[in-house]
């Protein structure tokens, strides 16, 4: 009865239009920030360096790495063997790279390359927090730092890989690599049938940031993430990866 | 995972479930022989060590990002550069020392972006008052 009494009412107490109003997460981070600054922990322009930092972020460099070993067998081996060394041919130094000169602080240095088989798929998740290659791949999506999906691509992956659409012959052995602070992956998927003689920018645009985590697989023809609903920001950053 | 095995972690997960908050039952520093091995377990969990818990799959969707939540990535990360804390640090705070409730409850930058007013607090970077009166004035600005 009270609800109906309340949907009666409801048009006359509706909130006062949004106008562009500041939550509270916006105003904390304000206020962090600019104590932090004005404390001397750190400057504006360290900020806003590492700001610029990010949007310089992606996965391109991951998939042209990817894309440079199904050419070359020698980088292959390389890449394997060193994924840090690796980077630096696509442009990453995890070492000294901007804007610190050390490396990121929550990075680390330690990437290793997953190298799939026709019988074995890798796929990445870190159960314990949300730790991803940043440098080499930009920012995690969100999906990737659920509890959901921490807690059980451990368990049960071949179901969490048919939920992005990855179905997996039974034969396929799925390995799942834990990151954790020290050490980060990505994926190298297997060179899929359709891309011969491919140049190495047509075969970097297939290798996306889903390949390289691992729940999906390169396809020709396509160049983009899973399709996935997309929850708007209200205040977004307008340069998206 | 075998029927037992999940019938453990299940049990598991339900005492941790009803320890918190543990408001619905008297718990006053009890003698040790009340700790029971479940109980002793269910109080060490590490709230954010979740790989293998049982779940039921949900809807994945891709998010913008928050101005605000890049922001305060980068709030972190200039902390670190310059040496207010470590990475390790911020970890414990974010991760752990946050508790199940806030863990699981609040937006992932939420976090962080509380880990990072604590931290200025908890080291002494600041006072607890300079911090609400600078909340105070960012409010003001924008109201």
């Amino acid at each position: 009865m009270s609800d109906h009494h309340d949907h009666d009412h409801d048009h006359g107490h509706k909130p006062a239009p949004m106008v562009d109003e500041v939550s509270h997460f916006e105003i904390l981070e304000m206020a962090v920030r600019e104590l932090a600054i004005e404390k001397g922990l750190f400057t504006a322009e360290d900020h806003r360096t590492w700001v610029e930092y990010v949007h310089t972020l992606g996965p391109t460099p991951a998939a042209r790495l990817v894309a440079k070993a199904w050419l070359d067998p020698e980088y292959k081996k390389l890449c394997e063997a060193d994924g840090v060394e690796a980077s630096k041919a696509v442009g990453v130094n995890w070492v000294t790279s901007p804007p610190t000169q050390f490396g990121t602080p929550s990075d680390y240095c330690n990437l290793r390359v997953l190298v799939d088989t026709p019988t074995v798929k890798h796929v990445v998740v870190c159960s314990l927090c949300s730790c991803y290659p940043r440098p080499i791949l930009g920012q995690s999506p969100e999906w990737y730092r659920t509890p959901n999906y921490r807690r059980r691509l451990v368990r049960w992956p071949r179901q969490v890989l048919t939920e992005f659409g990855l179905q997996l012959p039974s034969e396929v052995t799925i390995r799942v690599a834990d990151s954790n602070q020290k050490t980060r992956y990505i994926v190298m998927p297997v060179r899929p049938e359709g891309t011969e003689g491919w140049t190495e920018d047509q075969l970097t645009e297939i290798v996306t940031r889903d390949c390289l985590i691992g729940v999906a697989v390169p396809k020709p023809g396509i160049t983009t993430n899973v399709k996935l609903p997309v929850r708007k920001a209200i205040h977004p950053v307008h340069h998206d990866h | 995972m075998s029927s037992s095995h999940r019938e453990v972690v299940l049990r598991h997960i339900e005492t941790v479930g009803y320890m918190q908050p543990a408001l619905h039952r008297q718990t006053h520093a009890p003698a040790p022989d009340l700790i029971t091995p479940d109980l002793w377990k269910a109080y060490t969990r590490i709230v954010h060590d979740v790989g293998g818990e049982p779940d039921v799959p949900m809807a994945w969707e891709e998010k913008q990002e928050e101005q605000w939540e890049l922001n305060t990535f980068a709030t972190a990360e200039c902390l670190a550069w310059r040496g207010a804390w470590t990475a390790e640090e911020r970890r414990r705070k974010q991760n752990a020392d946050v508790g199940q409730t806030q863990y699981l409850g609040l937006p992932y930058y939420g976090r962080w972006l509380l880990t990072c007013a604590r931290i200025l607090v908890d080291k002494q970077f600041c006072t607890l008052t300079e911090l609400v009166n600078k909340i105070e004035e960012v409010k003001n600005r924008h109201v």
